[in-house]
């Protein structure tokens, strides 16, 4: 692929945020908006990033800018990083790649009460046994087999079929996860039955590319009264897992992609880019699609539910204690590719129920909102921002400017800097095994594939300080705390 | 007879396919499938036949529909394939593949990529002066 830098114009309209005006392409419905550092712009102008900003900005319905958070990266017709809000009331769309092939890819964090002097001696046996019984990787099942009957009620369900059916969780799980880990208005009538066959034997199970389940310490508190409402403190263990919908949800975004190829031309679409395939919301197509989807980001939440539980047996053997003696408490989980119906101000005063596309990016709701856990309100809904293996991660809070700019969104982790195949040649080159360097920074790093370690190094990233600062200082988010790893396992 | 080479992208990885008839070029995308897969892919034994039959509307969607299935039948029957034969009809709308390999066994093989879909960015099948040549991007 040929990688040509971005040559449109782009003017800086604040300290961190930067303006395609919809002068560049005629097509353009309203202005792109990127908010990046001048560090961060420089690396985001290299490729056709940006261009893909301009493009999402032509879909009918959206509203206000089409945007792009600091980690924005080339992806397949919307960039990763991407944020496009449409009113379906004026004929706005919903595109299954502005959600992506991973539907509900997403992070959650479970705390402790374990502190890293517990742990530091346990290390190694902590992450064989994590790596033993957690399945990571290409081709690898897990325990959970969910037969046709099933996998209807977690399609349908989400997490509260196998809390409440199964005992696979509590409550208080549901409670504090995003949507409450269920979606109004999944059928799994509209999920394919190769979705059903690839999902079946994958719930609970990591999967491969920049996936991860990593213990980590948190090194630096930066909020004292937002740790608190977590119950978070300085040298404590959490665990951070990061998946999402595994085959079921590839097969979903492949199906409506194939499903949606003559759709735009059926409704008088044209499009910059047949990638930016896309329904009016209110067409049946465009329902076909929402009502997948939705059944697989209940599926996602199932998927991360069951990772969790593994991992609470997991440090339940190893540390001879219930998981509820350890605390091992959900403090939130949320979804970064994701389409949403919510509420929010258009512009000239309007209020309206919008489509929001959330691509590679993170809800990020301020204090009061009544979207959050009781628990949360006075401080703002957890953010959680996972670095690239063995760098840091972070917690954050959702704040007002989010709500007032972005569509309540921030960024949601470091973006590539380095395509895989270089990552990889990096490592041969320097003739590093990138365990061993890991090692040296007192990380423990275990996965199926050699090459994925390599592929994954910290290089390979942009730095996630950077892009956590861009969204912190524009007053999207609020930082909370940073952990940083001390082992990680992958696919 | 046909060859590959894989190319980067930022997230993802890409195949560049040739060959010297349309054939062929199914035959070399699909070890280049394989390859992506495995790091070993000559560790895989043809023990096992399999017959994949697809129609699909055009060229293009005949070849990413052999790509998908060949994914589909890795995830969900854990097949790992090496040789083939593939006959495609005259007008290029249909394939009959007989495919050998094996169940994978992850004591012999080595993982690599989880390939989650095949992209239509930058998807193209052409007829060349030597032959035909594919590019075709996964999701990973």
């Amino acid at each position: 692929m040929p990688k040509e830098a971005y040559g449109g114009p782009l003017e800086q309209v604040g300290p961190y945020q930067w303006k395609i005006p919809k002068s560049y392409k005629e097509s353009m419905r309203v202005d792109g908006l990127i908010y990046a550092d001048e560090k961060l712009i420089g690396q985001i102008r290299k490729d056709q990033a940006l261009d893909q900003v301009a493009n999402v900005a032509t879909l009918p319905g959206i509203q206000k800018a089409s945007l792009a958070m600091p980690d924005i990266h080339w992806g397949y017709g919307f960039t990763i990083g991407g944020v496009a809000a449409t009113d379906p009331a004026e004929g706005g769309v919903i595109s299954p790649g502005g959600v992506g092939y991973d539907i509900n890819c997403g992070v959650r964090v479970i705390r402790t009460n374990l502190t890293f002097e517990d742990v530091r001696n346990r290390n190694r046996e902590l992450v064989e046994e994590l790596f033993r019984r957690v399945p990571t990787g290409v081709g690898r099942t897990g325990k959970y087999t969910f037969k046709q009957k099933e996998m209807r009620h977690v399609l349908g369900e989400g997490p509260s079929y196998l809390v409440r059916k199964h005992g696979l969780g509590t409550e208080r799980d549901l409670e504090y996860t995003e949507a409450g880990g269920y979606l109004e208005g999944a059928d799994p009538d509209c999920v394919s039955d190769r979705a059903f066959t690839r999902g079946e034997e994958q719930c609970g199970t990591l999967g491969s590319g920049n996936h991860f389940l990593e213990v980590q310490v948190l090194d630096r508190v930066h909020d004292e009264e937002a740790a608190k409402v977590f119950g978070l403190f300085e040298g404590q263990i959490a665990i951070m897992i990061h998946s999402g919908s595994r085959g079921l949800g590839y097969q979903v975004c492949d199906d409506a992609l194939a499903r949606l190829r003559k759709v735009p031309e059926k409704y008088g679409i044209t499009l910059p880019d047949r990638q930016l395939v896309c329904a009016p919301v209110h067409s049946s197509e465009g329902q076909h699609y929402i009502a997948a989807m939705r059944a697989a980001a209940n599926f996602a939440w199932c998927n991360r539910q069951l990772l969790m539980q593994q991992t609470r047996e997991v440090f339940e053997t190893v540390f001879g204690r219930s998981w509820e003696d350890l605390d091992m408490q959900l403090i939130y989980d949320v979804a970064h590719n994701i389409a949403k119906f919510e509420d929010h101000d258009v512009g000239d005063g309007k209020r309206t129920e919008v489509c929001v596309h959330r691509k590679g990016a993170t809800r990020a709701f301020p204090p009061n909102h009544p979207e959050i856990p009781e628990a949360y309100r006075p401080v703002g809904q957890p953010v959680l921002i996972p670095g690239s293996m063995g760098t840091a991660s972070w917690l954050l809070v959702g704040q007002p400017g989010a709500m007032d700019q972005t569509f309540g969104t921030t960024c949601h982790g470091a973006g590539r800097a380095m395509s895989r195949t270089a990552a990889d040649k990096d490592a041969k080159a320097r003739h590093v095994q990138i365990d061993r360097e890991l090692e040296a920074l007192g990380i423990i790093a275990r996965a199926r594939s050699r090459k994925e370690l390599a592929e994954e190094q910290p290089k390979a990233y942009k730095d996630v300080d950077l892009v956590v600062d861009v969204v912190h200082k524009a007053g999207l988010s609020k930082k909370v705390a940073r952990f940083r790893p001390i082992a990680v396992i992958k696919g | 007879m046909g060859s590959f080479e894989v190319f980067e992208h930022t997230a993802d990885v890409g195949l560049r396919i040739a060959a010297t008839s349309l054939g062929e070029l199914f035959v070399a995308a699909a070890r280049g499938v394989f390859s992506l897969v495995v790091e070993n892919p000559e560790a895989i034994e043809p023990w096992q036949t399999v017959r994949i039959e697809i129609e699909s509307e055009d060229l293009l969607g005949l070849f990413v529909d052999w790509l998908r299935e060949l994914i589909y039948r890795f995830e969900t029957e854990h097949l790992l394939l090496r040789e083939f034969r593939v006959q495609l009809s005259a007008d290029s709308r249909k394939l009959t593949a007989d495919c050998r390999g094996e169940k994978a066994d992850w004591a012999r093989h080595l993982p690599d990529n989880e390939l989650k879909a095949v992209t239509y960015h930058g998807l193209k099948v052409e007829e060349t002066p030597d032959g035909w040549e594919a590019e075709v991007i996964f999701d990973i």
